[in-house]
Formats: C-alpha cells, sequence, structure tokens
C-alpha cells in the first residue's frame, strides 16, 4: 500500500477534523493573499505612474495658442526635454473618459479638464533639474499649475513599503496559524489513530514508514488551505471588480490585477511545505516516532 | 549501521548455514530489569529456547512474563546481561534496527490489537505492506494466512464486528502471514472463555507443527495440562524449568 493510499485511508477516517483544519488554513491563507494582492496592485499602479519621467503642464483657461506654441518652442530647446504635446480641453476630455463616454464622470462639464502641454523628459534629467524647470515654469503667467506626479509615486512607493510590511507581519501570522493548526489537527489524528501506529510498530515499520501519511496529510491540508483561499479571494476579486472597474480603471489608470500565478504557485507550494513540516513535528512529539 | 542491521528473513531455513541452525534460537543470560531500582523484575534471568521448541512461559502476576517478551521485542531494554535472538545481542541493537528485529517475530496480545476500523484483511496484510512487498503477493499470503486460522473469506469485514475468538484469531494471522522465525504471545486466551482458550492454543500448535518456534506466555493453568509441553516458570525474578510431570509450583488457579 503507497503512502498515498494509507494518507488517503487514514484522512478519510478523520475528515471532518481535516475539513475544519483546511477551514482555519484557508481564513488564515486569505488573510496574506489579500495583502499580497493589495501589494501586488499597489507596484502595479506605482509602476504605471513612474514610467518614464513625465510632466503636466496645466494652462490658464482661454490662453492665447501663440503663447502655447512660444511654451513649447521655449521646452523643445531645454535640455533634458524629449518632447512635448499639446492636449486641449477637447483632448483631456476624451483622454479620461474615453470615446464612449459613460459612468459618473460623464455628466462633467469640459471646463473640468484644463488643456495642458505634456512634457517628457530624457531618463538622464535629475530630480533637481526638474525642480528648477518647474519653478520657472511655474511664473509664466499663461500655466496655472505642473504636475510632476513624483509626489504620487513617492506616496505609493510609500503605501507600497507599508503595504510589504503588513504583508511580511500576516505571514508571519500565517505561518503560526498553519503550525498550530496543522500540529493540533494532527495530534488530533495521531490520538484517535494510536492503535494503528502501535499495531504498524509492532509489525516491524520503520519510523518514516509509521510518519509518511501523516506528513503528506498534513501537506494535503496545507495546499487545500491555500487552494481554498485562492478560490476565495478570487471570488471577492472578481465582485469587486465587477463592482469598480470602470470607474476605479478610469480613475488608477489601470484595471486592478489578481495574483499572478507565480504568487499563487508560492503561496501554495508554502502551504505544503509548512503543512508538511508541522505534520512532521507533531508526530515526533505526540508520537515519538 | 547497514551490518547491524536484522535481514528480514521471511522464510527461515535455507539462508542459514548449518552452524547458525544448530544454535539456539534464542539465549538469555544474566539478564537483570528494574521499572523501579528498588523493585527489580528479572534478577539475573537465564533461559535457552531451542528452534521450534513451544515454550510455555507461566509465573504468578508480576512475575515479568510480559516484560521478558517486551525485552524480546525491544520495547524495552535490559539493565544488563544479554539476550541472543538469531545469534545477536538484542540490547545492542541501534534504533533503526529495531523494525528489523520485529520483522522476525509475530507477536500476539491478550488484548488482540487490531486497527477496529480496518478490515479483517487490512489488518493482516500490515505485516507484509510495511515490507513494501508487491501488492499481488500480500493477497496471496494474506489469504494463506486467514486459511490457516479458519477465517477464509472473512477479510472484506470490519475486524470490530468479529467475535473476541475470532480477532484473536486474525491478530494470530497477521503474526504469521510473514512467517517469522518465533511466534511469541502474551496470555493471547486471556480475554477467551475456557474453550475458546483450547481452540486457541490448538491453532498455536499447528503452526508450531509447520516449524515455527514458539514462546507462549499464560497463566492458565488448564492450557499447561492439555498436552505435555515444556514449561518455564518465572518467579523471583528467575526462569525455572519445570521438570515434566509435577505440578507447576506458584501458580494460582486461572480465575
Ligand atoms: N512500564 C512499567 N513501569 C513500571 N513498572 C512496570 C512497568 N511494566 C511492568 N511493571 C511492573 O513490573 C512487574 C512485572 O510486570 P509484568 O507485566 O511483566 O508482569 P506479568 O508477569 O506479565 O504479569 P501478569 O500476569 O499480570 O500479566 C510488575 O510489578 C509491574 O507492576
Ligand atoms: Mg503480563
Amino acid at each position: 500500500m503507497t503512502t498515498a493510499a494509507r494518507a488517503l485511508r487514514g484522512g478519510r477516517s478523520d475528515w471532518r477534523l481535516h475539513a475544519l483544519s483546511v477551514f482555519s488554513l484557508a481564513v488564515a491563507f486569505v488573510c496574506l493573499a489579500s495583502a499580497l494582492l493589495v501589494v501586488v496592485n499597489l507596484q502595479a499602479v506605482e509602476a504605471r505612474w513612474a514610467r518614464a519621467g513625465r510632466a503636466s503642464i496645466y494652462l490658464k483657461d482661454g490662453v492665447a495658442d501663440d503663447d502655447v506654441a512660444a511654451l513649447r518652442r521655449a521646452l523643445a530647446q531645454t535640455p533634458g526635454v524629449s518632447g512635448t504635446r499639446y492636449l486641449s480641453q477637447a483632448d483631456a476630455r476624451k483622454d479620461v473618459l474615453g470615446d464612449g463616454v459613460a459612468g459618473a464622470l460623464a455628466a462633467l462639464p469640459p471646463e473640468a479638464f484644463p488643456a495642458s502641454v505634456e512634457l517628457d523628459f530624457t531618463p538622464e534629467l535629475g530630480d533637481e533639474s526638474i525642480a528648477t524647470l518647474v519653478a520657472k515654469l511655474r511664473s509664466v503667467p499663461s500655466v496655472e499649475s505642473v504636475e510632476t506626479y513624483q509626489r504620487w509615486t513617492e506616496r505609493l512607493a510609500a503605501l507600497l513599503r507599508g503595504g510589504v510590511a503588513a504583508s511580511a507581519v500576516l505571514a508571519i501570522v500565517v505561518f503560526a496559524a498553519v503550525v498550530s493548526v496543522v500540529a493540533s489537527t494532527m495530534r488530533l489524528a495521531l490520538q484517535r489513530r494510536r492503535r494503528e501506529i502501535e499495531v504498524l510498530k509492532l509489525v516491524g515499520a520503520t519510523d518514516a514508514y509509521v510518519r509518511g501519511p501523516f506528513v503528506l496529510e498534513g501537506a494535503m491540508e496545507g495546499v487545500l488551505g491555500a487552494i481554498a483561499a485562492l478560490l476565495l479571494l478570487g471570488l471577492l476579486f472578481s465582485i469587486v471588480r465587477g463592482r469598480f472597474d470602470a470607474d476605479l480603471a478610469m480613475l488608477i489608470g489601470m484595471a486592478p490585477v489578481f495574483l499572478p500565478w507565480p504568487f499563487a504557485l508560492g503561496l501554495t507550494a508554502l502551504g505544503a511545505m509548512l503543512g508538511a513540516i508541522a505534520a512532521l513535528a507533531g508526530v515526533r512529539r505526540f508520537a515519538a516516532v | 549501521m547497514a551490518a547491524s542491521l536484522f535481514r528480514p528473513l521471511l522464510r527461515g531455513g535455507p539462508r542459514f548455514d548449518d552452524a547458525a541452525a544448530r544454535r539456539p534460537i534464542l539465549t538469555f543470560e544474566a539478564v537483570y530489569k528494574a521499572y523501579r531500582a528498588d523493585q527489580p523484575v528479572l534478577r539475573g534471568m537465564s533461559l535457552v529456547v531451542e528452534r521450534g521448541e513451544f515454550v510455555f512461559v507461566t509465573g504468578p502476576s508480576g512475575a515479568g512474563k510480559s516484560t521478558l517478551l517486551r525485552l524480546l521485542y525491544r520495547a524495552e531494554q535490559v539493565d544488563d546481561g544479554r539476550i541472543l535472538f538469531l545469534g545477536r545481542d538484542i540490547a545492542r541493537l541501534t534504533d533503526g534496527s529495531i523494525p528489523f528485529l520485529r520483522r522476525n517475530m509475530g507477536i500476539v496480545f491478550q488484548d488482540f490489537k487490531l486497527v477496529a476500523g480496518w478490515t479483517v484483511y487490512e489488518n493482516v496484510a500490515v505485516s507484509l505492506e510495511v515490507l513494501g512487498l508487491p501488492s499481488r503477493l500480500v493477497r496471496t499470503r494474506v489469504g494463506e494466512a486467514l486459511e490457516r486460522v479458519g477465517l477464509a473469506g472473512r477479510g472484506p469485514d470490519r475486524a470490530e464486528v468479529l467475535s473476541g475468538g475470532e480477532q484473536q484469531r486474525v491478530a494470530i494471522a497477521r503474526a504469521i502471514v510473514g512467517e517469522p522465525a518465533i511466534l511469541l504471545a502474551d496470555e493471547p486466551t486471556g480475554n477467551l472463555d475456557p474453550q475458546l482458550a483450547i481452540d486457541i492454543l490448538g491453532l498455536f500448535e499447528e503452526i508450531h507443527e509447520a516449524g515455527t518456534t514458539v514462546l507462549f506466555s499464560t497463566h492458565d493453568r488448564t492450557l499447561l495440562e492439555v498436552r505435555p509441553r515444556r514449561v518455564v516458570v518465572l518467579d523471583e525474578g528467575k526462569a525455572i524449568d519445570v521438570p515434566q510431570g509435577l505440578a507447576v509450583p506458584g501458580i494460582r488457579m486461572a480465575s
């Protein structure tokens, strides 16, 4: 009889116990997976906003075309500026809302979207040079404001660091939860299967043979807990995405993304590993094999 | 470590050289064992069991019959002395080779020690599965063993639905299915009524006739008198052979 078959026989007799512990593990993993999901999305947003160096020069209402042209000429000759693009009020509205005007933002008047000159910097341009340039631009009469997006990137980066730290803490909590849940499940399973273990040892089973099914059961619990958590999170994600997609994507500039498969796979592998280790520790501690 | 491992000897005989075959299968040499320092159980106990013998081990309750058997399958360790089994000192085996020692023994207990939720078949097959035998071989040999104990066809039944006598037969099948060199029985009839006890003893005798050495611990006097057999009494921490035809001293009648 293979280890898997023996694990299945043992697991079937205690399926209620295992179902309960898989559920507990799933709850723990949902916490970790949600934190990861938030981090992944923050990172995507940050990448989106940090993309190349650019700035928007928002123009005052009713600026003459000549002024705009002069400004663009001057900018084109500024070192470190690789390109400029003029966005009229109509362009700006279209840029944000898209062609199919729909949703709550469709009601916004054209004035809500100021005309702007979009600036592209060469990557070599340092933060200080950008700051000087921005200061100069702010003193130009036709310029209303200048947005470098740097503040956003910085804020997002800080948020991201916070998210990573929170995930790390959650990961530790999940480690502890998995180990204690699996170990105590194993303790109960071992107690219920004391006779089986006694018999195995009497007929000459090696310790590894006795341990095998329990370790496999622990690993399976971890895997099932992680998979259940991912499924649950996927469900929650699709609900949230379905409700907020249109507006959220417009504001953020990207659609929310689910955990990429290496993360999902890693989470499952983590479940398997922790489950196996916890089961092994439980068997050694409570059955001395 | 490999050198100190017991090789699983599923079928005795051909693998032994003549000299080994003539040596006693089991020798206790001045064995001391105490669970508590002030109450030694075995005090310099010596005993020789020849290959193919049937030996009753008897003695008052608490004399150390179970202890003697537990030392043999290394559930306990001697304090002093040697126990030679198949020429090797059990006391000096590493923990890792205990499973290989036990694969040479069949062990039967008073409380059967079956896994209640398993089928009769599974309870017997476990002895062969730990050896990693292919399942086809396991099936045929479990079938043979169940037939030997009179339970042919009961394989699919759950062990817990069987009567006490039947359960003990399953336990015996589990003990002999690996064709061990020695069969150890610790009061195997203690939980059975007198007629069943005689039946079970008969089963052990059949197994013995087929060539297995049997060490049978009991304090049931009626069993000792069924047939003239070698009887060893444990008392005062020592083993004494009872001369044939004499009453067994120091033993109460079974209650
Ligand atoms: N694990 C243990 N710890 C402490 N004392 C023990 C242990 N096992 C046995 N003893 C003691 O050792 C002595 C011998 O016990 P053992 O079980 O070998 O006797 P026995 O001859 O089998 O008795 P019975 O006929 O009642 O089964 C007893 O006094 C018992 O209390
Ligand atoms: Mg006893």
